[in-house]
């Protein structure tokens, strides 16, 4: 199983929802694999027969993954995800080449702690902490970037939505010591709190810095 | 900020000041202060190729104490600023400001809209006697620039200034 | 690592290191509580030079950040110019001829030597001696020349083009190149190995000092020499692919050791790496044009999009939201030391206050790049 696959199991964790449709799908589809293969091993020619047969779709997807996303209906398509609507919490596979991102998830604000403890696990490394101001939507969006040594990539984007009015998440400093740095940059530039962490004053702004540079509304 | 007038004294020694300043002029000791890109051509004058210590300049202090001269090499941030400050009062005098680079003279390129956290030039903090323009300058500008901090202490240049026109019929 | 016990004192000290300290590089500053001195607590200041980038990316259009992108990190400002770029043309789909990519790779990799051998230099200054600064910059101008001949700069380029580059290389360039690998290669084993690396002075200051284990780079997110010093093979060039970095034949130093001299290795061996690269990028330079045809006002699809690139310092990635409209959204810039200072606090601990000056220099630190 390829590490983005591996990854991307792990990260359903968050949402038992989905995930048992996923297991049942990804059971399905080992069961369809193995019927395909005990057919390949019967047939003479390979190559028309996996094309004829292969489950829905022909995308440039990691392939088990294909099975698994036509079954969990709630999983927007990677092609176009901003479609109808906003989207929904999940995991979602990107493409790499376009994207630079090989998992995308959009997740509630208190589930992040629970997503760096994945990731953790799972032996990744915290590349960057960001905000984005969606000033017409109202809302704040904060971005966690996790990457991994290995020699296949693997590039994991969390993302959560939180209210403008009230910017409060809970921190992941004591998951993720790097995240301490980054949580205090966020902090400068969105005013956003993170709940619990330990040291939490401008680090790149003036110790006594009461404004927040980067949100849409700022004026120096 | 306003030119700074320092009184001078009742008596005036005018031989032993001009020959005084013609040993200061020859011997500037700068400050090591490299605050963002331009330190590091502040260093390559200082390195080899550019040699800085022919012109008496290359005792480069890391106290202010030490030093005659203060090369604000960089920007100056809004919290660098008291930091800049302090060091220039903390300097004895007689004490002379370069300042190198746009970010130094004007905010260069950091000067802009939105700006909240960039001070827009040396001067606005202390009085500079040089303006060295260029993001960053080369090394040859920083040596034109102690020339001329030299040219203003003794009234004299030390090296005739080549003219643009004359370059084409040196080569 | 803890202070030893016959060394304990009742009573602890704060020191301010920096913001004008010529061992931080720059304007950095780290609030040291001491014993004596062993360090009991560090906690690094930031945001001495903090220059609004992110906030300048927002108000500009496309084409003109990208001035800024050279002046956050001076040292190896080409591959912030080609981090930047490799975002927006992935956002745009901006496709780049082949000869322009190569141009990339050798000017980004004489960069990158030179980077090199300017913390080498600086490294060593800080270690009190004086005497390889001088030979660091002979070898340094050499390029610099080289470099002023194809970007117009000496130090803050701004030469990559969105879908290729500024100017093209000439037969000069080229064998001004290959005369100066020649010519670094005859003194790299005397010059930089017989008279720094073997030094006895040098490896009793950097052996086993400032260790940062696989974990901890790891829980700190450190990449570049520091993670690669920490025993990871770890390099965005062959782990993530860019550019025509495939084609080139090159190692990933790696070493086990964990500490300072660890580090100081892997740079050393980078620079022979990064003479291999362009010696074979030279070798099977294509013919053709050197820039695509490229909208002057680019308008990216919605979206984010996230490219990393591998700078003499580590992992720079740039996260790029575009809301279809001539400027960036947002940009944030993910800046390889930022990371790996981040992990400072925690090493430093107990450590002499002498030995803590030669970690941080073995951390290259280019203190525009962690402020930006």
């Amino acid at each position: 199983m390829s590490i983005v696959e591996e990854t991307r199991i792990a990260l359903l964790e968050m949402f038992p929802e989905f995930a048992a449709a996923d297991a049942a799908a990804r059971a399905a589809a080992d069961k369809i694999d193995d019927e395909m293969e005990t057919m390949i091993d019967e047939m003479d020619s390979i190559e028309p027969a996996t094309e004829g047969d292969a489950p829905a779709g022909g995308d440039d997807e990691v392939e088990a993954a294909e099975p698994a996303e036509a079954a969990t209906e709630p999983v927007p398509e990677p092609e176009e995800p901003e479609e109808e609507g906003p989207r929904e919490n999940g995991v979602m596979l990107t493409d790499h080449a376009a994207r630079g991102t090989d998992i995308d998830v959009l997740c509630a604000p208190d589930q992040v702690v629970q997503a760096a403890r994945i990731m953790d696990e799972s032996g990744f490394f915290l590349e960057a902490i960001t905000g984005v101001d969606w000033i017409k939507d109202d809302k704040l969006e904060v971005i966690y970037d996790y990457n991994q040594y290995g020699q296949e990539q693997c590039r994991v984007v969390v993302r959560t939505l939180i209210p403008r009015s009230e910017p409060e998440i809970p921190t992941i400093s004591d998951v993720m010591p790097s995240a301490n740095w980054h949580e205090r940059e966020t902090h400068d530039f969105y005013g956003i709190k993170f709940i619990g962490h330990p040291h939490l004053i401008p680090i790149l702004l003036p110790e006594d810095a009461d404004f927040h540079p980067l949100l849409k509304d700022f004026k120096p | 900020m306003g030119t700074e007038n320092v009184p001078s004294s009742i008596v005036q020694f005018a031989q032993l000041d001009k020959l005084l300043y013609l040993c200061r002029a020859n011997s500037l000791w700068p400050m090591t202060f490299g605050l963002a890109c331009c330190a590091i051509e502040m260093m390559s004058t200082g390195g080899s190729r550019f040699d800085i210590s022919r012109f008496g300049a290359e005792v480069f202090r890391p106290s202010p104490r030490q030093a005659d001269v203060m090369i604000v090499a960089g920007t100056i941030t809004k919290k660098m600023e008291l930091a800049v400050k302090t060091l220039y009062d903390q300097m004895s005098e007689p004490k002379w400001v370069i300042a190198m680079g746009n970010c130094a003279i004007c905010g260069g390129p950091f000067k802009c809209k939105n700006n909240y956290n960039v001070v827009e030039g040396a001067d606005k903090i202390m009085p500079v006697d040089v303006y060295i323009p260029g993001c960053p300058p080369r090394p040859e500008a920083l040596l034109e620039g102690i020339m001329t901090l030299e040219e203003k202490l003794t009234g004299s240049r030390r090296w005739p200034r080549i003219q643009p026109e004359k370059i084409g019929s040196l080569t | 690592m803890t202070v030893p016990i016959e060394c304990r004192q009742d009573e602890t000290f704060v020191l301010n290191l920096g913001p004008q300290h010529p061992a931080t590089h720059g304007v950095l500053r780290v609030k040291l509580t001491l014993d004596g001195e062993y360090i009991v607590e560090a906690e690094p200041v930031l945001g001495y030079i903090h220059r609004m980038h992110e906030k300048m990316a927002e108000d500009r259009n496309f084409a003109q950040f990208m001035p800024n992108t050279a002046r956050m990190d001076y040292l190896h400002a080409l591959a912030f110019n080609h981090g930047y770029c490799l975002v927006v043309e992935r956002a745009a789909g901006i496709e780049v001829p082949e000869r322009a990519e190569y141009i990339r790779v050798i000017t980004v990799e004489l960069n990158r030597l030179i980077s090199h051998i300017l913390w080498w230099a600086a490294f060593l200054l800080d270690l009190g001696g004086f005497t390889p600064l001088l030979y660091a910059f002979d070898d340094r101008e050499q390029v610099l020349d080289l470099l002023e001949r194809v970007t117009g700069s000496r130090l803050t380029y701004c030469y990559f083009r969105f879908g290729g580059v500024y100017n093209d290389i000439d037969d000069e360039f080229i064998t001004g190149t290959y005369a100066f690998i020649k010519r670094l290669r005859s003194r790299m084993p005397t010059q930089y190995h017989a008279l720094v690396t073997g030094n006895i002075i040098l490896q009793k200051r950097l052996k086993g000092i400032g260790i940062i284990t696989e974990e901890q780079s790891r829980r700190y997110g450190c990449t570049g020499p520091v993670a690669r010093g920490s025993g990871i093979n770890y390099d965005i060039r062959k782990n993530e692919p860019y550019s025509v970095y495939p084609e080139f034949d090159f190692d990933v130093p790696v070493y086990h050791e964990c500490d300072s001299m660890a580090r100081y290795m892997v740079r050393m061996d980078e620079m022979e790496q990064s003479m291999r690269i362009i010696e074979q990028a030279l070798d099977k330079l294509p013919d053709g044009p050197v820039k695509a045809k490229v909208p002057k006002i680019l308008k990216p699809a919605e979206g984010d999009y996230w490219a990393s690139v591998e700078t003499a310092r580590g992992n720079l990635g740039h996260r790029l939201v575009c809301d279809g409209k001539k400027n960036p959204y947002k940009l944030k810039l993910r800046s390889p030391t930022f990371c790996n200072l981040s992990c400072f606090a925690e090493v430093s601990e107990g450590m002499l206050l002498a030995d803590a000056l030669a970690f941080m220099g073995s951390l290259d630190l280019v203190i525009p790049e962690i402020d930006r």
